[in-house]
C-alpha cells in the first residue's frame, strides 16, 4: 500500500466500471431473451361461451385424470355474467401463454415452453417459492399446501390418473394433458379430432363447447371456428398471448 | 445497574441469553412442524403466498446492507476512520444474511431443494439473480468475517496458525469491497425489482420500487450497525465506542432519509393520477384501507419525519437517547416498508373475466407457527450479535486502528 | 480367504441368484389364462374395476334379483345376450360374467397400454343392451339430449351403472344432476310453490310410467325428458276443470339473498378494516411521553392546591 490515494481511485474506478459491466450485461441479456424454436404445431384451445353451462366437468374430468386434490382445481369455472336471460360461465385453464410471466420469473427454470406451445412444469425441479404464483395473472397455478394422501374422490368416476401425484410443496397447473397429446402424436392419432389424443376436459364436456386442435393446421377445427366467428383472450392488454380463446354467447334473437 | 449488585455480576447477561436461547428452542419446534406437516399450517394461501417470513427475509437482507455500504466507504472512499464502524457492520451483515437463509428455507416448499437455484440457472429471472448474488455475497461476508472470528480469544489460543491466516485475509478486504459492492448494488436493488416486473400486479408494476430498496436498505443497515454499537456500548463497560464516528454516520442517515422521503414521496403522488384498477386501490389500501397505519405511522412519521428532524438536529443527535430512539425508528420504518409493499400487491385480487374492472380484496394476518418461527430466527441474530458483542468485541472502536491493523498482517508475512 | 469369507461371499452369489430368479418369475404373466382371456383389466384400473363389481354392470349376472327369476324362467338364453358378455347361444358359455370391459371397450390391443384402449360412448353402445322394446328407447331418441348428440354417459357413470354425482347445491337427489347443467332454472325453481312441496325436476321431466308396483324391471324413466299434461295430473288430476282462483299458484315472496359463487370465501369487495390496535398503542405511547413531561408540573399544581386548601 505504497501510495493509499492513487490505490483507492483506481479501486473506485474499478468499481465503478465493474458495476457498469455488469448492470450492462443485465440489460443485454433481457433484451436478448433466448427463445424456444416454434414446432410444427401450436396447440390451442377454443370454448363457446354460448354452449358453456357451466356444469364443470371438465374441472372434475381434469382432477380426475391428472390427480388432483379436490381442493385445488386447474380448471377453474365461475360465473362471468348474464346475456339475456341466460347465465354465462367462464372456465379457465392454464392460458399456456406465448410470453408467459411464470417462465421469467422462475428461479431455477421448471417452467419452461415446449415448441408446441405447451408451458411445461417440471415438478421435480421446483423449489416451491411461489413467485411463479404471484406473477400469474390468471390465477390458474395453485400451490401444494399440504400432501394429498388417501384417494382422489373424482376418480374413477370421471377418469383415471394419467400423470404422476405432484408431491407437497411444489406448484402445479394444467399442462394442456400434454401425456395424451405425445401419446396419440407417436401413435398417429390428431389432438383434437381423436378422443384418446385430446386433453381430458375437452373429451367430457357434454355440449360441446370446448375444442381443441392445432392453430397452425389450417384445416383443423379450431383454425376454422377462429376464423368464422370472433373471439376473446383473458387480459389481453397485458400482452400474455395466451393460447386459449373464448367466443362470445350471442343472445338469442 | 444497581439491581444487580445483589446477584451475580453477569445475571443480565445470562438472562438475556436464557430468554433468546428459549425464544430460538421454540423456533426450531415450530420450523420442524412446518417442515413435517407442510406449509398448511401458516396462513398463507394461494391469493397471498408471500407473507411474514418473506417480510423477514427481505428485512434482514435490508438492515445487512450497512456491510456493503459502510466497507465501501472505508476501502474504496478511503474514509478510513469508519473502519470499526464497518468491521461492526460486517459482521452484522453476516448475521443478517444468515437470517435470510433461514426464512428461506422455511418459506420454500421444497427445503431440501434449495440448492437448485445454484445449479439449474435462469438468467432471465430476478428471483433467481438475488439467490446467485446473496449466496456469492455470504461467501465475500464469510471471508471478510474470518478476520473477526480470529480474534476470539479461545481461537488463537488453541489454532494459532490458523487465526494468524485468518487475521491475514483481511489484506483482502478492499477487494472483496468492490465485489461486495457490486453484488450487493445487484440484489439489493433487485429484491424491489422481483415486485416491479409483475405485470400482473398493477400496484407493483413500476421501475422505481428498486431504487427505493436500496436507498432504505443503505439507511436501514448504517442504522443498525450505528445503534448496535451505541446499544452495545450503553449495557456493558468494556465496549468503547467514538461518539464522534457514530455523530457523523448519524448525520449522513438522515440525508440519505430525506433522499428517501423524496423517491417515496413522488412514488406515491405518481399513482394517484387516473384511475387504473388495481393500482389506485393498491395505494387506497396504503393511505386509507388496511395498511394505513402501517404507512403514514411506521413508514412515514415515525419511520422518516421523526427520524429526520432527530438526526439532522445538531442538539438532539448529540443526545444518545434521542439518536438511538431515531435509528431504532429508521429500522422499524424500512421493515414497515418491507411489509406494505409485499401485502399491497397480493391483498388485492383483480379478475380475470373481462371488461371486468372489480377489484376485490384479500386478508392476511401471520399465524401463530409464523410468528413463533419468526421470533426464533430474530433471537438467533440477536443472540450471534451479543455473543458477537462479548467475545469477538465487534463492537470496539478503540482497539485496533488501521496502522496496527497493517503491523498484524505483516507480522504472519514476515514469519514465512 | 478366511472360513467366514467364503461363506459371505457365497450368501451374496445365493441371495443374487434368488432374487434373479425372483426377478424372472414375477415378470411371467399370471398363468393359467386361455388364450382368449385378456389383459386383467383390474390390474392398472383398479379403481374403475372396483367400482364396477358392485354396481349393476357387474352384478348382471350375480344379483339375486337377476339369479332368481332367471331360474324361475327355466335360465332361457336370451337373458345371456345381455347379461353376459360374449355369449356363444350355441355352445351356452360365455366369455365374462356380467357386463364387463370387453362388452363396451371391445377387446384389448396386445400393445395396450402403450396404445389406448377405445372409448367410444354413443348412445348405441349402451343401446345395444337398453333399447329393448320395454326399455322407451324411442322416447330418447325424441329428446333434445340425444338430438344435440348428447350420450348416455353425460349422465351415467358406465361403470357402476348409476347417475354421475355432482356436488349438490341444495337439491336433493337426483335432481342436482339436472340442475348442473340447467343452471339458469334453478334460481326461480327454487323458490317456487312446486319446489317447496318437494317437487323435484325428475319428478316431472322424467317420470315412470304406470306405478312403482306393477313396473317391470326392465323399465326406464321417460327419458323424451318433456313434462306434459300426464306430469300434471300426477298432482292435479282432480283440479283439472277447478276456476284459476282456487288453483293458483304462484311464486312466493322470497328474498333473493346473495347469489352463489364459486370463488373459495376468503375474497371479498371490500379491504379488511384497519386494526385500532396500531392507533391505541400509539395512543398510549403518546400518554406515556406526555405523562412522564407533565407529571411534576402536574405535581406541583396537585401540591398547590392541596396547600391552599389545607391553609383555608
Amino acid at each position: 500500500m505504497s501510495e493509499p490515494k492513487l490505490n483507492r481511485r483506481d479501486f473506485l474506478k474499478l468499481s465503478a466500471v465493474g458495476v457498469a459491466v455488469i448492470s450492462g450485461l443485465k440489460v443485454i441479456k433481457y433484451a436478448t431473451a433466448s427463445e424456444t424454436e416454434a414446432g410444427p404445431h401450436q396447440w390451442v384451445m377454443v370454448i363457446d361461451q354460448g354452449k358453456c353451462t357451466g356444469c364443470g366437468y371438465c374441472t372434475l374430468a381434469c382432477r380426475a385424470h391428472n390427480d388432483v386434490p379436490p381442493h385445488i382445481s386447474w380448471n377453474e369455472v365461475t360465473l362471468a355474467g348474464q346475456v339475456g336471460e341466460k347465465p354465462v360461465y367462464i372456465a379457465r385453464p392454464c392460458m399456456q401463454c406465448a410470453k408467459a410471466p411464470c417462465v421469467d420469473v422462475c428461479p431455477v427454470q421448471a417452467s419452461t415452453y415446449r415448441p408446441d406451445g405447451i408451458v411445461m412444469m417440471d415438478y421435480e425441479r421446483c423449489i416451491g417459492c411461489r413467485y411463479c404464483e404471484v406473477a400469474c395473472p390468471y390465477s390458474a397455478r395453485s400451490f401444494n399446501w399440504e400432501t394429498f394422501e388417501g384417494p382422489n374422490p373424482a376418480v374413477p368416476e370421471w377418469g383415471e390418473p394419467e400423470v404422476p401425484r405432484r408431491p407437497r410443496g411444489v406448484v402445479e397447473k394444467c399442462c394442456f394433458c400434454y401425456n395424451r397429446i405425445d401419446r396419440g402424436l407417436s401413435l398417429g392419432l390428431i389432438p383434437g379430432v381423436d378422443p384418446e389424443a385430446t386433453p381430458a376436459c375437452i373429451n367430457i364436456c357434454p355440449t360441446g363447447a370446448r375444442v381443441f386442435g392445432d392453430f397452425n393446421d389450417p384445416e383443423s377445427n379450431v383454425s376454422k371456428l377462429l376464423h368464422e366467428r370472433a373471439s376473446f383472450r383473458l387480459r389481453e392488454e397485458l400482452a400474455t398471448f395466451p393460447r386459449v380463446y373464448y367466443l362470445p354467447s350471442i343472445p338469442e334473437a | 445497574m444497581k439491581a444487580a449488585r445483589k446477584f451475580p455480576r453477569n445475571t443480565l447477561w445470562l438472562a438475556w441469553i436464557g430468554v433468546l436461547c428459549i425464544l430460538i428452542a421454540a423456533g426450531v419446534v415450530a420450523a420442524l412442524l412446518v417442515f413435517s406437516k407442510g406449509l398448511v399450517l401458516t396462513n398463507l394461501s394461494d391469493r397471498v403466498p408471500w407473507g411474514l417470513w418473506i417480510t423477514i427475509d427481505l428485512s434482514s437482507i435490508a438492515v445487512s446492507a450497512g456491510a456493503f455500504s459502510l466497507c465501501a466507504a472505508v476501502y474504496l472512499l478511503g474514509l478510513k476512520r469508519f473502519q470499526p464502524v464497518a468491521r461492526t457492520a460486517t459482521f452484522i451483515g453476516l448475521i443478517g444474511y444468515t437470517m435470510a437463509l433461514l426464512s428461506l428455507m422455511l418459506d420454500i416448499g421444497r427445503p431440501d431443494r434449495f440448492w437448485h437455484a445454484v445449479v439449474f440457472w435462469n438468467k432471465h429471472s430476478l428471483l433467481w439473480e438475488v439467490t446467485m448474488c446473496v449466496t456469492l455475497y455470504l461467501a465475500v461476508l464469510a471471508i471478510e468475517c474470518m478476520p473477526i472470528f480470529a480474534r476470539f480469544e479461545w481461537l488463537s489460543r488453541r489454532f494459532p496458525k490458523l487465526t494468524s491466516k485468518m487475521l491475514g485475509l483481511h489484506r483482502f478486504a478492499p477487494i472483496l469491497a468492490v465485489i461486495g459492492l457490486g453484488l450487493s448494488m445487484l440484489h439489493q436493488s433487485s429484491l424491489g425489482a422481483i415486485y416491479g416486473v409483475l405485470k400482473a400486479r398493477p400496484y407493483w408494476f413500476r421501475p422505481d420500487i428498486s431504487v427505493l430498496f436500496i436507498i432504505s436498505a443503505v439507511a436501514a443497515g448504517m442504522s443498525l450497525t450505528v445503534f448496535a454499537s451505541m446499544i452495545s456500548s450503553r449495557l456493558t463497560k468494556k465496549v468503547k465506542v467514538d461518539d464522534d464516528l457514530l455523530d457523523r454516520l448519524a448525520f449522513f442517515i438522515g440525508w440519505i432519509l430525506i433522499a428517501y422521503l423524496y423517491f417515496r414521496f413522488w412514488d406515491a403522488l405518481a399513482m394517484t393520477y387516473t384511475y387504473e384498477p388495481g393500482r389506485t386501490e393498491g395505494l387506497s389500501l396504503l393511505t386509507q384501507g388496511t395498511l394505513s397505519f402501517n404507512f403514514w405511522i411506521g413508514e412515514i412519521l415515525l419511520g422518516l419525519v421523526v427520524p429526520i428532524l432527530l438526526l439532522l438536529n445538531k442538539k438532539t443527535r448529540a443526545m444518545p437517547f434521542w439518536r438511538m430512539l431515531a435509528l431504532a425508528l429508521v429500522v422499524g420504518g424500512m421493515v414497515a416498508y418491507r411489509w406494505d409493499t409485499n401485502l399491497s400487491g397480493l391483498l388485492i385480487v383483480l379478475s380475470y373475466l373481462p371488461g371486468n374492472l372489480a377489484v376485490a380484496y384479500t386478508s392476511y394476518h401471520p399465524s401463530l407457527i409464523e410468528n413463533v418461527s419468526g421470533m426464533g430466527i430474530l433471537a438467533y441474530g440477536l443472540l450471534a450479535f451479543s455473543l458477537g458483542v462479548r467475545y469477538l468485541r465487534v463492537v470496539n472502536h478503540q482497539e485496533i486502528t488501521h496502522h496496527a491493523q497493517e503491523k498484524l498482517v505483516a507480522e504472519p508475512a514476515a514469519a514465512d | 480367504m478366511t472360513k467366514f469369507g467364503k461363506f459371505a461371499f457365497s450368501l451374496a452369489i445365493a441371495l443374487l441368484a434368488a432374487g434373479i430368479t425372483l426377478a424372472i418369475v414375477q415378470a411371467k404373466p399370471e398363468t393359467g389364462a386361455p388364450v382368449e382371456q385378456t389383459l386383467n383389466c383390474g390390474n392398472c384400473h383398479a379403481e374403475t374395476q372396483e367400482a364396477w363389481h358392485g354396481g349393476a354392470h357387474g352384478l348382471a349376472n350375480r344379483d339375486s334379483l337377476f339369479t332368481d327369476a332367471w331360474a324361475e324362467q327355466g335360465q332361457p338364453g336370451a337373458c345371456l345376450v345381455c347379461h353376459v358378455t360374449g355369449y356363444d347361444p350355441s355352445t351356452g358359455t360365455w366369455k365374462q360374467d356380467g357386463v364387463s370391459c370387453e362388452a363396451c371397450h371391445g377387446q384389448a390391443n396386445v400393445n395396450h397400454p402403450a396404445e389406448p384402449m377405445p372409448v367410444q360412448e354413443p348412445a348405441e353402445l349402451c343401446g345395444q343392451c337398453h333399447s329393448d322394446a320395454r326399455f322407451g328407447w324411442q322416447e330418447w331418441q325424441s329428446s333434445t339430449h340425444y338430438q344435440r348428440n348428447m350420450t348416455c354417459t353425460i349422465c351415467h357413470d358406465p361403470h357402476t351403472a348409476s347417475l354421475k354425482a355432482v356436488e349438490g347445491q341444495g337439491e336433493e337427489g337426483h335432481s342436482a344432476l339436472c340442475i348442473n347443467c340447467h343452471r339458469q332454472y334453478s334460481m326461480n325453481f327454487s323458490y317456487s310453490v312446486h319446489k317447496q312441496a318437494g317437487v323435484n325436476c325428475i319428478d316431472c321431466h322424467l317420470r315412470h310410467y304406470g306405478e312403482q308396483a306393477d313396473r317391470d324391471v326392465h323399465t326406464m324413466p321417460d327419458h323424451s325428458f318433456t313434462a306434459n299434461l300426464d306430469s300434471c295430473n300426477t298432482c292435479h288430476a282432480s283440479e283439472m276443470h277447478t276456476s284459476s282462483d282456487e288453483a293458483s299458484a304462484s311464486l312466493l315472496p322470497i328474498d333473493l339473498s346473495q347469489p352463489e359463487t364459486t370463488e373459495s370465501g376468503q375474497v371479498s369487495d371490500q379491504p379488511s378494516p384497519l386494526s385500532p390496535y396500531g392507533y391505541a398503542g400509539l395512543a398510549g405511547l403518546l400518554g406515556l411521553a406526555g405523562g412522564m413531561i407533565l407529571s411534576p408540573w402536574l405535581d406541583k399544581a396537585y401540591r398547590r392546591v392541596t396547600k391552599d386548601g389545607r391553609k383555608q
